[in-house]
């Protein structure tokens, strides 16, 4: 017993030492974690403190258990169900987008149907733990696309809970397709029980765990949540989908709040726990064949996290550094890729699964943050006629612009309502842009002579407006940027 | 929320209040976490890259905030 004490300890210890290590560099903790078991297991050279993952495995379930439980239960409903279709349809876009193509590839590894499921969810499910971290670190609070992002990566957990459903009759590997039409009923089923008990047994749920003491909710609270997840097991529901049904039943009930607090020690230890078991189980020598794999799924969650970005920033009006922004922070993986890679390792699908999801999860943890902190240069890429003819005129904003010419401006109102140059040689014109620093009104550039263009290439002056009814954006031609004033100015105090 | 005060959910973080000081280049900024910790966002530019962030734990905005209000005088 006392040496597997020592082993325990002493990986945790180390696991938290690296990961702290990490955070000083700015970078995730979970990939530390899985090192911290890669290093210290069987599969390396130097000291193996653990033989086998199995010696850990209850600690580990546990970890998994209160992962998924505490996202349920600090889900906000209201906030996400209150943020409207524009933030379903980015988060269904950034979803559909993601988890296609991360199936054409599971399909294009050919490791098998199971496994292409299992590829597409830990490809497309971006890590929320991560994404937050880094808002917060990257002082991106106050931007205008913070909310969104944070509302597509909840609306992602809620994904994970169907996900979860339909890959649990998949990973079961039914002999026929009657078989796997009953295995996908139970599971869905099983979602609709805990869904009504959400709906309406949350107040009896509470009144069972509703300790005045957290000492006793604490406890209450862990029992059946484990107890839940274990009988989902039984059902042929896997243990994660209950734990996160249960969580969500617990976030309607009065003590969501304390259940929140008092779980989350409890699931930072245990996580790590179950990060650290999952890189017992890899083994390192199997990473290599699947390296080029890896680099392909990079590219390609890469690839489609940039333009999930700019489909967000059109429907909500952003400029090209929100849309990048967006795209970056969302592009971490971490935990719902290692949990969807264990389920693999336990269905007994194919092994290069572990090694894969591993070696995704530790670059993208580390290329993230780097990528997401200099977003700017990438923004500088992004042709802004991509995202112009949606800009919308947002006022009191608190920002949303790194523009710095809003000093120049002079003029913000005209009577002119023709392009003169072109009223001149008798062309037409498709829109009017008024430079802000002279009170010059010009031709747009989907016009055939774009005066406006032109103008500022003759006078510098940065910063245009459209003068199109309703709209009212302005654009820096030295910036390249969608320019919004900011909370404050002349006019929008006035509310 | 009063006059100038714009709340703003952050779903899983907790509410940013974005305040109103009548000038494009002296605004604040003030996420209120779900653990209790504050960040006070100051702009003091009419950038959008704040000039300063300030993470305050729930002792330290109280100090600030009794301050602020006039309500603690020490000498």
């Amino acid at each position: 017993m006392h040496a597997e004490l020592i082993g325990l300890g002493a990986v945790v210890l180390v696991a938290g030492l690296l990961a702290r290590a990490g955070r000083r560099a700015g970078l995730p903790t979970i990939p530390f974690y899985m090192l911290a078991g890669i290093l210290l297991g069987p599969s390396t050279p130097g000291p193996v403190l653990i033989e086998h993952p199995d010696d850990i495995s209850v600690l580990a379930a546990l970890g998994l258990v209160l992962l998924l439980f505490h996202l349920g239960v600090e889900f906000p409903a209201e906030q996400v169900f209150g943020g409207g279709g524009r933030l379903f349809a980015a988060a269904g876009f950034y979803i559909a987008l993601n988890v296609t193509s991360g199936l054409i590839l599971g399909f294009t590894l050919g490791w098998g149907t199971r496994e292409a499921f299992v590829v597409a969810g830990a490809v497309g499910i971006s890590s929320s733990a991560i994404a937050t971290k880094m808002l917060i670190e990257l002082h991106r609070l106050t931007n205008a696309e913070t909310p969104v992002i944070l509302g597509i990566i909840v609306l992602e957990d809620l994904f994970l809970a169907l996900y979860l459903a339909l890959l649990s009759p998949v990973l079961a590997g039914s002999e026929s397709t009657g078989e796997f039409v009953v295995d996908l009923l139970v599971s869905f089923g099983f979602l609709a029980v805990l869904f009504v008990v959400a709906r309406y047994g949350a107040a009896a749920i509470g009144a069972l765990i509703g300790s005045r003491e957290n000492e006793l909710l604490a406890i209450l609270m862990v029992g059946l949540v484990v107890l839940v997840a274990g009988a989902s097991e039984e059902f042929g529901v896997s243990d994660a989908i209950g734990a996160l049904m249960i969580g969500l039943v617990i976030s309607r009930t009065a003590v969501k709040e304390r259940a929140e607090s008092v779980v989350l020690p409890l699931r930072d230890v245990f996580a790590a726990v179950f990060f650290i078991a999952f890189g017992l189980s890899i083994d390192v020598a199997g990473l290599g064949a699947v390296a080029g794999a890896v680099a392909v799924a990079i590219a390609i969650t890469f690839v489609a996290n940039v333009a999930a970005g700019m489909v967000t920033a059109r429907l909500f009006g952003f400029n090209q550094r929100a849309a990048v922004n967006i795209g970056l922070t969302v592009l971490g993986r971490g935990e719902f890729s290692l949990i969807l890679a264990t389920l693999a390792v336990t269905a007994g699908l194919d092994e290069r699964i572990g090694p894969f999801v591993a070696l995704y999860v530790l670059v993208l943890a580390v290329l993230a943050p780097i990528l997401a902190a200099n977003s700017g240069y990438l923004a500088r890429l992004v042709p802004g006629r991509l995202l112009r003819s949606r800009y919308r005129y947002v006022r009191a904003e608190t920002m949303s612009t790194a523009c710095t010419h809003l000093d120049q401006i002079k003029v913000t109102t005209t009577d002119v309502d023709v392009c003169a140059l072109c009223a001149e040689t008798g062309d037409d014109w498709v829109q009017l842009r008024l430079c802000l620093a002279c009170g010059y009104v010009g031709c747009c550039d989907d016009s055939p002579n774009k005066h406006t263009s032109a103008h500022h290439r003759a006078t510098r002056h940065a910063i245009v407006e459209s003068l199109e009814p309703g709209e009212g954006w302005r654009y820096c031609y030295v910036d390249e940027i969608l320019v919004r004033e900011p909370m404050g100015s002349s006019d929008s105090s006035a509310g | 929320m009063g006059q100038g005060v714009h709340v703003q959910e952050l779903p899983g973080i907790g509410k940013r209040f974005d305040i109103d000081l009548g000038r494009a280049e002296q605004r604040i900024s003030v996420v209120v976490r779900k653990n209790g910790s504050r960040d006070l966002y100051a702009f003091t530019t009419t950038s959008d890259e704040p000039s300063a962030v300030i993470e305050l734990n729930s002792d330290q905005a109280r100090k600030v905030a009794a301050v602020l209000t006039g309500t603690f005088f020490e000498a």
